[in-house]
């Protein structure tokens, strides 16, 4: 990195010592320093109860953040209430229903774009039905009778609606078959050379390395090991200690 | 049978049906049983009631009878203020009360046993400024009209059914076709991902509020004009009210609207086939049977 470069040297998300949990004595996330450059896709790995999920979770802030704090693109957004990290270009796509079933494809979308100026509304829609034809077919069929893979895209093209600087997912692979886990990461490999910064979290391991730019990962809410993608793959001791056994087994199919 | 139970049961049931739009709005998005709903029928009925009596006094002009109506233009305008001292009121409940529980994360039953509390202290409010004696919007008295069939209804009967008609299909159209409608029913169906998207909740909790007590003044203001106005006329409508809703599917507006009705026509069968005595246990035997049959109602979402 050169000296210089500008805005590059703003991390696109940093925590500072973030303390985190559903219960103010019981924190989950203990203590997480992390900085996530512009353009980086950063996978969060770790295992099952490392607080992944939760740390996420108070990043966009759905999971009270006990003390430590939240900077994106170098504002403080800590205590930004939820509704308002995607205005702020943060968007989150949780893991489980993360559309509205009982709503049309069509409805999900506008959800989100009631947050762009009226005259954009409908011509962001369309970009985005161009982008994901698979949804743009009856724009009239209710959410939930989408399958797994579909509704995936559905909850990704609404987080897109709104421009975000930063994507965040939780296991947006989990409960998809190998072949939908393939075409949702080709989709966030785009989404990220189209310049937003993606930070994933997977149990998917090997897949999630082979996109990743860097990984980081968790252990019992404590940022245990952190390293480029490649290295980390490569790094059997590493992939024994916290990948757990799906990553061994796994680790000659890809 | 005589069929002046139509009549009856479609007035009866629209207020219930106004009622239960409340009900069911406040349940699905707050997700707790609000045991005082009545009380902003009967709020909103004496609240029209005095702004009524003010506007009268001010300006006589406005006492005499519209058209074939019994009430002046003072009802309809202190109807209209009424509407939105009601939604105060609520907004000001949820301020002191509820929402201060909702901060805490509290207990569901501990909503529910407030909300009981609640409609305890509004009653009493209420019986301590206007006594427990009924009260009434006008003295003019009416004469129903036959519009065959055997079948006699007064022109305020009609106003009722057709202003009814007018305000559900303008509330399913504010559900359906706005930004704020929207943003109700994706809160109702997942708070956490509402806020995500970038939904304030707690300004579509306001919204709900507003509407729910807006509608139950009108049924409040219909059933005074209709009846007679008393301190415990939201109270005794709460077991319908809940009837309808829990038959309609909790969340369902069009199924509130459609299960008031049939529960305002079941009791209205029941006082001539059963017996007058009879009516308030109608009420209680729906809810049952859909708690039993089909707990989700008509056009509730499978739990």
């Amino acid at each position: 990195m050169t000296l210089g470069g500008g805005t590059n040297l703003v991390p696109a998300l940093q925590t500072r010592s973030l303390i985190a949990g559903y219960e103010p004595d019981m924190p989950i996330v203990r203590g997480v320093d992390l900085s996530v450059l512009k353009g980086e896709l950063v996978v969060l790995l770790g295992p099952n109860g490392a607080g992944k999920s939760t740390f996420v979770k108070a990043i966009a802030g759905l999971v009270p953040i006990h003390s430590g704090t939240v900077h994106l693109d170098g504002q403080d957004i800590t205590a930004v209430p939820v509704h308002n990290k995607i205005r702020r270009g943060l968007a989150f796509v949780p893991q489980t229903e993360n559309i509205f079933a009982t709503m049309s494809i069509y409805e999900n979308l506008l959800l989100a774009a009631a947050m762009a100026p009226k005259s954009e509304r409908e011509r962001r829609i369309s970009t985005l039905f161009e982008r994901f034809p698979d949804l743009a077919s009856r724009p009239s069929r209710l959410a939930g009778q989408l399958s797994g893979g579909q509704r995936q895209m559905l909850a990704v093209a609404r987080a897109l609606i709104v421009h975000p600087s930063i994507l965040i997912l939780d296991e947006p692979s989990a409960g998809l078959s190998p072949k939908i886990v393939a075409e949702v990461f080709t989709m966030l490999q785009d989404i990220n050379k189209s310049g937003v910064t993606i930070i994933l979290v997977e149990q998917n391991v090997r897949a999630a390395l082979a996109i990743a730019d860097r990984a980081i990962i968790l252990v019992e809410g404590k940022l245990r090991h952190e390293g480029s993608a490649a290295t980390l793959a490569d790094d059997p001791i590493v992939a024994k200690l916290y990948l757990g056994a799906s990553a061994t087994r796994k680790a000659g199919v890809s | 049978m005589n069929p002046q139970f139509l009549v009856d049961g479609l007035i009866a049931g629209s207020m219930i049906g106004l009622g239960a739009i409340g009900i069911t709005l406040t349940y699905s998005i707050l997700r707790f049983a609000n045991f005082a709903h009545g009380e902003f029928l009967s709020w909103g009925a004496y609240i029209a009631l005095a702004l009524s009596g003010a506007l009268g006094f001010l300006f006589s002009a406005l006492k005499t009878p519209v058209g074939p109506f019994s009430f002046g233009w003072s009802l309809p305008l202190a109807g209209i203020l009424a509407i939105l001292l009601t939604g105060m009121l609520a907004l000001l409940l949820d301020a002191i009360l509820f929402g201060r529980l909702r901060a805490q994360r509290g207990a569901v039953i501990i909503m529910v046993m407030a909300s009981f509390g609640a409609s305890l202290a509004l009653r009493s409010v209420l019986e301590f400024i206007f006594t427990s004696k009924p009260a009434y919007y006008t003295k003019a008295l009416q004469i129903a009209v036959n519009i065959g069939g055997g079948l006699r209804v007064t022109p305020d009967q009609m106003l009722a059914l057709a202003l009814t008609a007018v305000v559900v299909f303008a509330i399913h159209l504010l559900l359906t076709r706005t930004g704020i409608g929207r943003s109700m029913r994706a809160v109702s169906e997942n708070p956490a991902l509402a806020g995500v998207v970038g939904i304030d909740v707690r300004m579509v909790i306001r919204a709900v509020w507003i509407v729910g007590a807006g509608l139950a003044c009108i049924a409040g203001v219909m059933a005074g004009l209709l009846v007679q106005i008393r301190p415990y006329l939201g109270h005794d409508l709460l077991l319908p009210l809940f009837a309808a809703a829990i038959l309609g599917g909790i969340g369902s507006v069009p199924g509130a609207m459609l299960a008031g009705l049939i529960v305002g026509l079941s009791e209205a069968a029941a006082v001539q086939l059963i017996g007058a005595e009879w009516r308030a246990a109608i009420s209680f035997v729906i809810l049952v049977a859909v708690l039993l049959i089909r707990p989700r109602g008509l056009f509730g979402r499978q739990a």
